[in-house]
Formats: C-alpha cells, sequence, structure tokens
C-alpha cells in the first residue's frame, strides 16, 4: 500500500533527540551534511555514521527504519554506484573485460560514495521522524523570518508546507480510491508503450485534480471561518526554546566537524 | 437576548464578466427574517439547493446580504472592521471533515483559531486542552488528522472551532459523511456542547432523526422559511414536508397512519419510547399480533452466480499494521437475487466487495463467477470486471470526460464495442437512471444527485450480470435517496440481474433486498432472508449496528406486553399488525 511509506514519517516521542529545538536540529542537521560531505576518509566518515548510530540509540526510533529510509533511494545508490565503478579511471585496471575496465580507485570511490548516501539519508530521517512536519516548517519560518525585511513571504510558504503536508496521505488515499473505480470500469493502467499509459492516466489525474480544487476551496472558507489572515499578530502554541541540551548538541556537532577535518590531515589513516 | 438576527435577507449569487456586467444572477435567497435566542438548539431541514447553505454562511459573514440585515450580537455581519469579532462569536462546522482540519497533528489544528486571534501561548494551550476535552479526543492529541476516523476527525473540527469560545457553533451536515458511530459521536458532542456550555447551536441536516432531538426546526424551500416551529408541531405535517422533498421519523409516519384509520393516537410523536407508550395505552383487542410467519421459500434451485470459499484477505502482511480484513468467508449468491451488505466500518464489507471483481486478489481462499476462478489460469481479469460492475462509495469523484455521454461510455469503449453499441448502451443506461436530457452537458455542472447517477449509468452502461453498489445514497437528501434508491430497484426488476447493495443504512437495504448479508469483523455474521435476519434484530443492536426506528419501536412495546413480532423492519408492517390488534 502507498500509505506505508515512510520517508518524512514523524514518530511521536519523548527521547532528548525529539525534545531538542527543531531550529537547532535542522541547522545541525544541514551542518551534518557538510561534515559528510567534508570528509575525505573512510574513517572520517565511519566516525560521522558512528555518532548517527548514537543519535538513532537516544532517539529510540527502531533500527529498522534506518533500513526503511534507505530502501526507496537503493536504484539511485546502485545506479551513483555503478556510474563510479565504470566510469573511474585510474592507473592499472583490476579486472577488464571487452571495453569495461575496473579499477581499484573505482572501487574505493563507490564504496565511499555509498556509504556516504547511506549516511546522508540516514542522517536526513533521523530529523523527519523525531520532529513534527510542523515543528520543522516552524523551524524553517523562524530561521527564515529575517528575509521578511526584504518582502520573501516566509509565513505563506510555511503555510503552504504544512497543508500540502496535511494533505499528502488524504491525496494518496484518493488516487486509490480513482484507481480502483477506473480499474472497476476497465481501465488499464499497467500495460501498453508510453503513450497508452500516460493516456491511461488521464482518467485518473482529472478527477484528482477536481477534487484537489474543490478541497482547496473548502478548506480557504474553514480558514476564514477560523479568523485565518496571514501571518500578521500570529501567536503560536508551541513555543521554541533552546534547552542547556542544544548547546551541548552544538558543541558535540562542531567537535565532530574539527575531529573529521583533522582526520582529513592524518596522513596514516586510510 | 437574541445571538442572531436576520431581517428581510436576500441574496443572489451573481456571475460577472471582466467588466463587471453581469452574466448570470440566481436568487439564492428571498426576504427570509429569522431570530435565533442564545442558548437555542436549532435544527434547519430543506432539500439541497433550497438556500440552507447559503443562509449558514451569512451567520458568520462569509457572505453578506444582497438585501436586508444580519446582525450577530449586536454587530451587522456587513461591518467589515468587526470580521473578526463575529467569526470568533459564530463558529462553523462543515460536511466534509477532512476539508476542514489544516495541521498535521491533532493539537496543533485546534490551536490554529487561536493562533490567529493572536492569543498568548499559555492560553492557547489551556484551550486546546478544554476543548479537545471537550469533544472527548484528549488521548488523541498527537495523532495525524489521517490515522483517525470521520466521526473523529469531525469531532476534532468541533474542538477547533470551541478554541475560539464561541457562543454559537453552525453546523452544515456535520454527520452526511460519517457512519452510524461516527454520527451518534457528533452528535452527542453537539447537544452536550449544547446543554452543558450553553452555547447556541445550529444544525443542517438531512436527518429527521437528528433533527427531532433540536429545540426548534426551521424548514426552507426555495430561498425562503417555509416552516417554523417545535419538532413535534413540524413533524406533524407530514404531507407538507413531503411535498418539499423531506421526511418524518418512521414513529411520526406511523402514528399518522394510524390516526388516518381513526385510531386515537397523537401525529406530534417523534421518539420511539414516548411512542411505545402511546401505543400501549390505546384499548386493544388482544396485545399479541397473531400473524403468518413466513416460511422459507424453498430454495428454487437456483443457478449461482458468484461464490466465495474460505476467502481470507489481509492487509500489510509481514508488516506491524498487519491485519486481517475478511476472514475466512464462504458464500453463495444465487443469480438475480438483490442482496443488502450491512455491517458497520472495518467489518469487512469494502474489501469483500472489491474480491469479486478481481481488484483485491485474496490472501488465501477462491472466488468464482460464473462457475470461473477468476484468478485461474484461463481467465482474463478485465473481463471479470466487465462481468461484475461496482459502483464505489462516492461515485460522482471518477467522472472525468467532457461530457456525460462520453464518461457513460469509458467502460463500453474499454470493453473494445463497436461505435453502435457503445451508443445504444449509453443511451439505455441514461435512460435507467434518468439522465437522457442530460447527456451533453458537462458532468461536472450538474447537480451532486445527477453526477451520482451519471456515474451509476457508467457502470450500468457495460452490462455486468452482477452490480455492486457501495452506499449509492451516502451523503444525498432524503429526495435524492429515494430517486437513485428506486431507480436501482427499478433496474434490478427489469434487467432480472444480480444487485449487490452495500450500506450502512438498513432502512435503505430493507427497502428492496430480498436477502441480507451482515459482516461482522472480518466474518459472515449472517446471511439469510430479510425477515429471517430481522428476526434476530436484538443481535444486530448487540453488534453495534444501527436497526430502524421502526424496529427499535417494535422491541421497545415489548416492554409495555404489546408483541407485533420480531420482524418489523418497514412502517407499513408495523400499523398493519398494530391495526389488527385494535
Amino acid at each position: 500500500m502507498i500509505k506505508d511509506i515512510t520517508i518524512g514519517q514523524y514518530f511521536p516521542g519523548n527521547s532528548v533527540i525529539h525534545k531538542m529545538d527543531s531550529r537547532v536540529k535542522l541547522v545541525l542537521d544541514i551542518l551534518y551534511l557538510v561534515i559528510l560531505f567534508t570528509a575525505q576518509k573512510f574513517t572520517g566518515l565511519l566516525v560521522g555514521m558512528l555518532f548517527m548510530v548514537i543519535c538513532y540509540l537516544l532517539s529510540q526510533i527502531k533500527f529498522i527504519m534506518i533500513l526503511k529510509s534507505i530502501k526507496p533511494i537503493l536504484p539511485l545508490m546502485v545506479f551513483t554506484a555503478i556510474l563510479n565503478l565504470l566510469f573511474l579511471k585510474g592507473e592499472t585496471p583490476l579486472f577488464s573485460w571487452w571495453i569495461i575496465e575496473i579499477y581499484p580507485e573505482g572501487i574505493r570511490t563507490s564504496a565511499f560514495m555509498l556509504l556516504r548516501i547511506i549516511a546522508l539519508i540516514v542522517g536526513m530521517s533521523l530529523l523527519t521522524y523525531t520532529t513534527s512536519p510542523i515543528m520543522l516548517t516552524d523551524a524553517i519560518e523562524r530561521l527564515l523570518s529575517p528575509l521578511k525585511k526584504i518582502r520573501f513571504p516566509v509565513h505563506e510558504l510555511s503555510m503552504m508546507m504544512t497543508i500540502a503536508l496535511r494533505f499528502i496521505p488524504t491525496l494518496v488515499e484518493e488516487t486509490d480510491k480513482i484507481m480502483s473505480a477506473q480499474k472497476a470500469r476497465g481501465a488499464e493502467l499497467d500495460s501498453g508503450n508510453i503513450f497508452q499509459r500516460a493516456k491511461a492516466l488521464i482518467p485518473i489525474l482529472i478527477p484528482l485534480f477536481v477534487s484537489a480544487f474543490k478541497r482547496a476551496n473548502e478548506l480557504a472558507t474553514a480558514m476564514e471561518c477560523r479568523c485565518y489572515h496571514g501571518g500578521e499578530g500570529r501567536t503560536r502554541l508551541r513555543q521554541l526554546h533552546t534547552a542547556p541540551r542544544d548547546y551541548v548538541a552544538i558543541a558535540v556537532m562542531v567537535a565532530l566537524l574539527g575531529a573529521v577535518i583533522t582526520l582529513n590531515f592524518i596522513p596514516i589513516i586510510p | 437576548m437574541d445571538i442572531i438576527k436576520v431581517e428581510n435577507l436576500c441574496f443572489d449569487y451573481v456571475t460577472t464578466d471582466d467588466e463587471g456586467k453581469i452574466l448570470e444572477k440566481n436568487t439564492a435567497l428571498k426576504n427570509v427574517n429569522l431570530t435565533v435566542p442564545e442558548g437555542q438548539f436549532l435544527a434547519v431541514l430543506g432539500h439541497n439547493g433550497c438556500g440552507k447553505s447559503t443562509l449558514a454562511k451569512h451567520f458568520n459573514a462569509i457572505l453578506t446580504p444582497t438585501s436586508g440585515k444580519v446582525i450577530v450580537d449586536g454587530i451587522d455581519t456587513s461591518d467589515e472592521e468587526r470580521l473578526f469579532d463575529i467569526r470568533r462569536t459564530v463558529g462553523m462546522v462543515f460536511q466534509n471533515p477532512d476539508n476542514q482540519l489544516v495541521a498535521t497533528i491533532v493539537e496543533e489544528d485546534v490551536a490554529f483559531a487561536p493562533e490567529n486571534m493572536g492569543i498568548e501561548p499559555k492560553e492557547i494551550r489551556r484551550r486546546v486542552d478544554e476543548a479537545l476535552k471537550q469533544v472527548d479526543m484528549y488521548e488523541f492529541r498527537e495523532h495525524a488528522p489521517h490515522q483517525l476516523s470521520g466521526g473523529q476527525k469531525q469531532r476534532i473540527a468541533i474542538a477547533g472551532i470551541i478554541a475560539m469560545q464561541p457562543r454559537c457553533i453552525v453546523m452544515d451536515e456535520p454527520t452526511a459523511m460519517l457512519d452510524p458511530k461516527g454520527r451518534r459521536e457528533v452528535m452527542k458532542t453537539i447537544k452536550r456542547l449544547n446543554k452543558e456550555q450553553g452555547i447556541t447551536v445550529i444544525l443542517i441536516t438531512h436527518y429527521m432523526e437528528e433533527a427531532a432531538q433540536a429545540d426548534r426546526v426551521v424548514v426552507m424551500d426555495d430561498g425562503s422559511v417555509l416552516m417554523d416551529d417545535a419538532p413535534r408541531k413540524i413533524f406533524a405535517r407530514a404531507d407538507e414536508l413531503r411535498a418539499v422533498g423531506l421526511d418524518v421519523p418512521q414513529v411520526t409516519e406511523l402514528c399518522g397512519l394510524l390516526a388516518k384509520r381513526g385510531v386515537n393516537i397523537s401525529r406530534e410523536i417523534i421518539f420511539e419510547d414516548e411512542c411505545a407508550k402511546a401505543v400501549s395505552q390505546l384499548p386493544l383487542k388482544s396485545k399479541t399480533a397473531v400473524f403468518e410467519k413466513k416460511q422459507g421459500e424453498k430454495a428454487v434451485n437456483a443457478d449461482i452466480i458468484a461464490k466465495l470459499e474460505n476467502l481470507t484477505y489481509k492487509y500489510s502482511v509481514g508488516t506491524p499494521f498487519e491485519k486481517t480484513a475478511v476472514d475466512n468467508v464462504e458464500l453463495s449468491i444465487a443469480k438475480g437475487e438483490f442482496v443488502g451488505i450491512i455491517g458497520h466500518t472495518g467489518s469487512g464489507k469494502s474489501t469483500l466487495i472489491q474480491h469479486l471483481n478481481g481488484l483485491i486478489k485474496p490472501t488465501s481462499g477462491t472466488v468464482y463467477v460464473d462457475g470461473k476462478n477468476i484468478w485461474g489460469k484461463d481467465v482474463n481479469i478485465r473481463d471479470i470486471r466487465f462481468k461484475v460492475g461496482i459502483v464505489f462509495q462516492y461515485s460522482e469523484h471518477q467522472l472525468f470526460e467532457e461530457t456525460v455521454a462520453k464518461d457513460i461510455a469509458y467502460g463500453p469503449r474499454n470493453m473494445g464495442l463497436s461505435e453502435e453499441e457503445i451508443t445504444s448502451r449509453v443511451n439505455s443506461a441514461a435512460e435507467s437512471m434518468g439522465i437522457t436530457h442530460l447527456l451533453e452537458k458537462s458532468p461536472f455542472e450538474l447537480s451532486g444527485g445527477q453526477q451520482r447517477r451519471c456515474a451509476l449509468a457508467g457502470v450500468l452502461a457495460m452490462d455486468p450480470d452482477v452490480l455492486i453498489l457501495d452506499e449509492p445514497a451516502a451523503g444525498l437528501d432524503p429526495k435524492g435517496r429515494d430517486r437513485i434508491l428506486g431507480l436501482i430497484k427499478q433496474y434490478h426488476v427489469q434487467s432480472g440481474k444480480t444487485v449487490l447493495l452495500v450500506s450502512h443504512s438498513m432502512e435503505d437495504i430493507v427497502k428492496f433486498a430480498t436477502k441480507v448479508l451482515v459482516m461482522n469483523k472480518g466474518s459472515v455474521f449472517c446471511y439469510d432472508e430479510t425477515d429471517k435476519v430481522f428476526e434476530r434484530s436484538g443481535e444486530l443492536v448487540s453488534i453495534g449496528l444501527d436497526v430502524p426506528q421502526i424496529t427499535r419501536f417494535s422491541q421497545m412495546i415489548k416492554k409495555f406486553g404489546v408483541d407485533i413480532g420480531d420482524d418489523i423492519y418497514t412502517v407499513d408492517r408495523a400499523a398493519q399488525r398494530l391495526l389488527a390488534l385494535i
């Protein structure tokens, strides 16, 4: 079922990671990405990954969720790995057959890239697993709020994100229903060439759009009924507060960055 | 003190072109006068398009009058400066619970209105908790809306309004899209808010039994107020109500029938308990009705059109969400039968019917249609889908073509029929659904009831041997309901095809079904002739099904020592048995 997709799914909890200020979490997650891209050595990457494993332990998110988050990008990973394997040339080929030549450098790079992508996805997933979408949009709204001065529509943007997140499951379910209804009328959705398939989607997409516009219209009225008038003068139920744990997290992350950079400069370490 | 005062209200929906020239003008409200005292529970009745929703939207300045005045708590709604004062005094809840929730977490959604009002975070927290407790949803505060049932979502929508601390709540058919359980939950909540918190409630509804619980009923027709009185006075005027496409509670209908035959009984009875009491006080010749128990018709060797053997279906196998939706079901359906399928949400009835045309493949067990295993090697599953037509719930959502005719032709065209055959099928399907005059229109300009019939015609045009309908009357007004169910019955009689009707509403099912299948927790609870099933009506109630009001009445009068039999599910039968006793 399409409903089972997990990327971007939030698991409520009470761990330290859950309780962290979502702004800090977001910034640190970006910093974590920076660390992954700074790391030039396996050891650096492994240190980063070890750190993530500890974070997962702290957050009490089940490890199986790591695998679930990796699953959807598996094709991309395989693709990158193969590309690196085939096209990275070194000095002496390890293996060659027909036009295919594989070098040790290629193996090293593709393994490195694989690890980096895994670490990246796992890290991003932790953010969405432990932060409710609303907290996340909140964090983005507040981090971007200086941009209001140059008339960037920060509140509107975050409102749109919230509504999109809210309606994804609803529309997925709706698509499921419309597909069943058209299949019951003999629609063939999974056979034929690409043009036939695209044409077969029309009976699904038109009802979906019609319903989405209708929903949008009704939602707008419902929001008006609840005194919505843009971001001006709006207060929030959840206040974001930084606590000592947030400063500890920042310190740890900066230390990690330092460690990874240092590792890059130590020659004997692989 | 009057919370809402409407004076000579007129409203036109006006379509203008770019230069402001009037292209079209539709008058929705004509000279409406109405006052609602604070603390009242007011129900508004009327068929679709009578102007009741337009009126409701005037109560909190979503619409403003073309002429006349609407005064809310002393404020004129056309006073734009006080817009937010008006909106926080009169809150509004709509029909579709999904389209009112903004946030991805329940408590954030409830907080939406107070946040907009600029209230202090601490106070918001207090209001959110209180509102959630009032609708009995506090323990769900951290859930995502899509994890909740329809009734729960609707209660969250109500909590979102209560958090503004309004003095009046307007509800526009809040129960129309809910199952009986959800409907009961929402009605309980509404009544509690009215009685305990003293909040004025204006409830727009199509359910007469809900309107009967109000303090006052207003009936609208053609943009004006037709009747305005206490519920029992309104329902006593049954003939006038029917003339404007409405209905009365079943016991009121019963008393009306008895009174017409000279029985001395009040026509102003609306609840089953008072009806039972009134009947028991009549001078009765005897207290037990004598009637011939209908013998089960000897099973004629009818051909079996569809058969399920040991059917089991599990969702999300191998994940923590694994759930058995259908559990070891055995079922045979004879050709030409009209089967009613009933069961509450999650009883597996929707999953069951999707097995019959191969939309769902069973986890284990076999499905036979016309003697063939539909997942057998020699069977093309698409042929099965043309043989077993399914009309889904809210089937109007499947319409997509430019014209009604083209939309109806979609199924037949997929079958690869000739143009002539397609045209003739489109015409006959349109005729049986009474939409021949609409064939060249766009399906999107039709009314809800017409759209529903158009979608139904789209399945009929495939000329299936078995027609399955999932809640074909859901969300329609009483007139639309009767129309569509009548057409289905007519189709069944004329074509002699097998029809399966899934519904929450026993009233709908018992009108036509010859047999009834009751599903409970994924299993068949019973499958028998309608009379036989209703002889067990006590058990049906105990598994949480809603039996017709007249059935509840027949059980209730037993307490007064009057027995008119267990197989009462129509007003006519109840009247017949009672008249024999008098």
